[in-house]
């Protein structure tokens, strides 16, 4: 369902603010954060030189049934690590490493997803060699799945995925992203290997087909099915590391069910756009129903917003970058005297502060020890204003690690309706943050299920309305940096006492309207009443 | 191994290395040659993937490494004659000792030392990709020699390479903070003034402000090459001004498909390519590869356009900020067109003149003064990023080509162009005057 209308507030507010002679001062509440690392039982290093120089993801997800987010981290080299979420409800992050048969080495990323639709999550494991789509079993158990699903894992340097169920079809559709061709190590740069497609074997079939290459490709980092336009049909986008490829940029493909998938190009309106693309995180930052789209680079990183509403087929996949105007180009360390630039990962909005108003966090790192950039490189919290632009907080509410950062996540571990931050880093500890904000913003927390093979609802629309505002999330798996996350959806509604909610389901049909109480989570099955869930 | 191209070295050219390499021998070595062109395919990789590299500090690093490989020779080759003496400040490099000496090693060894250390910046890929080039060529160049010819030639080659960059440490432009971007900067309030044109938080400060104090290789200082002024600054649609600037805002809102192509050809960005100096650097391997140029003639022709080049930019610079000028894109949205776009980025520092220009035409006049004036090529830098083949009947008319691109891109006003070329072909005739030749 597309909204009624094309309009571009954020673009409008960044306009106006260029014209206006200093940005509005406006009072943001300010999260406070508590590192708990050192307790919490999570000791993971993400391990491993050049062929790890990238990656290093988490999964975080439910998988022995409390609804509490559990956590996978990629530990490079070394072999990943699954960790049981014991954290009492408000209290201190606790987590306890456990055997859980996804223990291999080689991993780079991973990415939760039902697969099979039994409503127990499944995992797909990127890796520096043989991808792997492990089924769960439940209690944290979990099998190697490639023969059973015609799932074929390849023999790449995998670095990012997306999934979606498209229209019609019984098993989902994976995208694996792919980076440079491991065996060029004395000439890497114009060798970036395919991207795959895997789509289901047939309509009603429960396994993959060999996978559909992606041609051109070009050094993957990031992809995402997102329906940027509000067709009703998500497309696949994918951000790229110019480092490595020739005559390469930015890519948008078409994905429509039961046919090839075709680049967006200049006939479409597309713009080249040539980044180290490392990272994408979206959310619909302006309310105008359209997702604005982060891309994480070296320096300056893009926050991109539609500028062409198009004709009756709707707006065209024109872009214009306004991370400059809404302050989050996060080009810099934001302490420290160095005047080197950033290196950027993971990303991800979220409302941490409950303020009805998605932020930005940004996971950094060096590459390694490129001493052109800054090796001191903390990671960012970006808090929205109520004008649109972003205040730097990873200082002030206390997240600010210098550990060479990569993936991460911003879940509520401890189900309190604040979230919290966990950060794979390259060659030292994860990190995991407690949020500890006091203040009185409220939130949501909606779990979706529809019957059917896509039992998460995975492309579905999340919409919130508070007074005349209305918040959209779009539900997606993918994107971020090597790390995917399943289970509560978090939603800040700043002072209201309840909201109104209603799922637009990944066919398009539209729930109902529900008014639902502040400070408390929900599962939306579709076709009944939200019903309330209590922790503990 | 495909990525070393032909590689291979038959035992009469060991034999000749080792002849060539006796005091009073005659002839260079042609094994030598692999060992240049090699080391120069990593090195224009290198250029595009090393963020540093914008194209000031790449035509630096291009200078320095041909004079690297040419010294190397220079020092056996009683044909070629030291620039020591001529370049400024670069004092006698370090003679041979007595003993048999093998050219490639000694190249190898001296551009490889230079390489890591001009590089020593670049990300882990790259230091990957210069490790496995030292080792492969290595191997290549001391197959079938006996220890005390390998050990005494890299030793050569080492103490070659140690003079170079000890002489490159003191000339200004070794060490690039932030990219080449100052942390802060403030724009001249006056209507003619460059400001920033990118939404790139980094670029709200010029590219290299004091690049074009740095010294200069082969031309006196900087501003040895002065140009007169762009044409006096005006909104008024009759003066000069107004009309270059419509110029540029007609020429790219009715660009051919052909125009089109050309400024995409000569776009060089950075990141993206082995930007300007390195596409002429390729233009240059091309053109000895056509020829069967010996090492001699590979290491003259790439330190004598290396040179031109470095003087280019820093000439170049030398005037940009000297006259401070506003980019197109600013002007025509202020004064003709506010919705205009150029199809290339505008480049993050003042207009006038054009860079492009003036080391296109210091290349072109370096690059005739060697291979005449009618040289025809085709130029093939950029068919791996799938950009086509392009012919030229000599080399200024690719310079004129590259000059004008830049008014196709809508990133320069003619005059930048016109002037630039000029600049350039001044510069070259300081190259042109250096004696690489007994």
């Amino acid at each position: 369902m597309r909204p009624v209308r094309f309009v571009s507030p954020l673009l409008a507010a960044v306009l106006l603010s260029a014209a206006m002679p200093a940005r509005a001062e406006e009072a943001v509440a300010i999260p406070r954060f508590v590192e708990e690392t050192a307790s919490s039982g999570i000791d993971t290093v993400y391990e491993g030189e050049w062929e790890f120089m990238v990656g290093g993801g988490a999964a975080v997800f439910d998988c022995d049934g409390d609804r509490k987010a559990d956590v996978l981290v990629a530990g490079g080299e070394g072999p990943a690590a699954f960790y049981r979420n014991a954290s009492a409800v408000g209290g201190a992050l606790r987590f306890e490493r456990q055997q859980s048969g996804l223990e291999v080495s080689g991993v780079s990323g991973a990415y939760p997803l039902d697969i099979d639709g039994d409503g127990i999550q499944d995992v797909v494991l990127l890796r520096v060699g043989e991808n792997l789509a492990m089924r769960g079993l439940g209690e944290c158990r979990f099998e190697r799945a490639n023969e059973a699903w015609g799932f074929d894992g390849g023999d790449a340097w995998s670095t990012a995925f997306a999934a979606l169920w498209e229209r019609g079809w019984a098993f989902p559709t994976l995208a694996v992203g792919n980076y440079i061709d491991r065996e060029q190590d004395a000439f890497p740069w114009g060798s970036c290997t395919d991207n795959w497609l895997h789509r289901p074997a047939g309509v009603v079939t429960r396994s993959f087909a060999p996978p559909l290459p992606l041609t051109p490709s070009y050094c993957a980092l990031s992809i995402l099915f997102t329906d940027w336009n509000r067709s009703g049909t998500p497309d696949l986008r994918v951000s790229n590391d110019r480092e490595y490829y020739k005559g390469g940029q930015e890519q948008l493909w078409r994905v429509v069910p039961g046919q090839a998938p075709e680049l967006y190009g200049p006939s479409d309106g597309w713009k080249p756009l040539r980044i180290w693309g490392m990272g994408i995180a979206s959310h619909d930052l302006d309310l105008d129903g359209y997702p604005e789209y982060f891309l994480t680079s070296m320096a300056d990183n893009k926050l991109q917003t539609l500028s062409d509403p198009g004709a009756d087929g709707g707006p065209l996949p024109v872009f214009e970058d306004i991370a400059f105007s809404l302050g989050v180009t996060a080009h810099r360390p934001y302490i420290g005297e160095t005047v080197k630039p950033s290196t950027a990962w993971h990303a991800q909005f979220e409302d941490v502060n409950n303020d009805g108003r998605a932020d930005l966090f940004i996971g950094k790192g060096n590459v390694a020890k490129m001493p052109d950039f800054a090796a001191d490189d903390p990671n960012n919290l970006l808090l929205q204003r109520a004008d649109g632009t972003f205040l730097e907080a990873g200082d002030t509410a206390g997240i600010a690690s210098t550990a060479i950062g990569r993936g991460g996540a911003l879940a509520d571990f401890n189900l309190d309706g604040r979230l919290d931050m966990l950060v794979v880093n390259r060659w030292s500890t994860a990190q995991v943050w407690r949020n500890a904000e006091s203040g009185p913003g409220r939130w949501l927390q909606l779990e979706l299920r529809q019957p059917g093979a896509n039992r998460d609802a995975i492309g579905a629309w999340i919409e919130v309305r508070t007074g005349d505002r209305v918040q959209r999330r779009e539900v997606t798996v993918g994107g971020g940096h090597a790390s995917g996350q399943a289970g509560w959806r978090h939603v800040g509604l700043g002072e209201a006492r309840s909201a109104e909610v209603r799922v637009l389901w990944p066919d398009g049909e539209a729930g109902d309207w529900q008014r639902l109480d502040a400070d408390g989570f929900f599962i939306i099955e579709r076709g009944r009443s939200a019903v309330a869930w209590s922790p503990g | 191994m495909a990525w070393l191209g032909r590689i291979g070295v038959p035992f009469f050219a060991v034999v000749l290395a080792l002849l060539a390499s006796v005091p009073g021998a005659q002839a260079s070595d042609r094994s030598a040659v692999e060992p240049i062109r090699n080391w120069y395919r990593l090195t224009l990789e290198l250029v595009r993937h090393t963020p540093t590299y914008s194209p000031p500090v790449a035509s630096r690093a291009l200078a320095y490494l041909g004079i690297s490989a040419f010294e190397s020779l220079a020092s056996g080759d009683p044909r070629l004659k030291t620039l020591a003496g001529q370049l400024n400040e670069l004092d006698a490099l370090p003679a041979r000792e007595a003993g048999l000496h093998a050219e490639a090693v000694i190249v190898q060894a001296a551009m490889a030392e230079v390489i890591r250390d001009l590089f020593a910046n670049t990300g882990p890929t790259g230091q990957r990709a210069i490790a496995a080039f030292e080792r492969k060529l290595r191997a290549e160049a001391t197959a079938g020699l006996a220890a005390d010819v390998v050990d005494r030639s890299e030793a050569h080659g080492q103490a070659i390479a140690a003079h170079i960059l000890a002489w490159s440490r003191t000339d200004g432009g070794a060490v690039i903070e932030n990219m080449g971007f100052p942390a802060t900067y403030q724009p001249r309030d006056v209507p003619d003034a460059w400001v920033p044109t990118s939404l790139v938080a980094q670029q709200q400060a010029p590219l290299l402000p004091g690049w074009g104090s740095n010294r200069t290789f082969a031309m006196p200082h900087g501003a040895a090459c002065g140009i007169a002024p762009p044409p006096a600054y005006g909104e008024a649609p009759d003066s000069a001004f107004y009309r270059e600037a419509a110029e540029v805002h007609r020429a790219v809102l009715d660009l051919t498909p052909e125009q089109r192509l050309i400024a995409r050809f000569w776009a060089d960005d950075p990141m993206l390519s082995p930007t300007p100096p390195g596409h002429w650097i390729a233009i240059a391997l091309q053109a000895l590869r056509e020829e069967g140029a010996d090492a001699a003639r590979f290491a003259e022709t790439l330190a004598l356009i290396g040179i031109g080049m470095a003087d280019a930019f820093i000439g170049c610079w030398d005037a940009k900020f000297k006259y401070d000028l506003v980019r197109p894109i600013t002007y025509i949205r202020r004064v003709i067109d506010p919705a205009w776009e150029p199809i290339l980025n505008t480049p993050p520092f003042p207009e006038y003149p054009s860079g492009h220009s003036t080391q296109s035409g210091a290349a072109a006049t370096v690059l005739t003064g060697l291979f005449g004036d009618d040289h025809a090529f085709e130029d093939t830098t950029h068919v791996d990023d799938g950009l086509p083949v392009r012919s030229y009947g000599s080399f200024w008319d690719a310079a004129h080509e590259a000059g004008m691109s830049r008014l196709f891109g809508g990133i320069h006003f003619r005059s930048a162009i016109d002037r630039g070329l000029e600049q350039g072909r001044c510069i070259g005739a300081f190259v042109n005057a250096l004696q690489t030749r007994r």
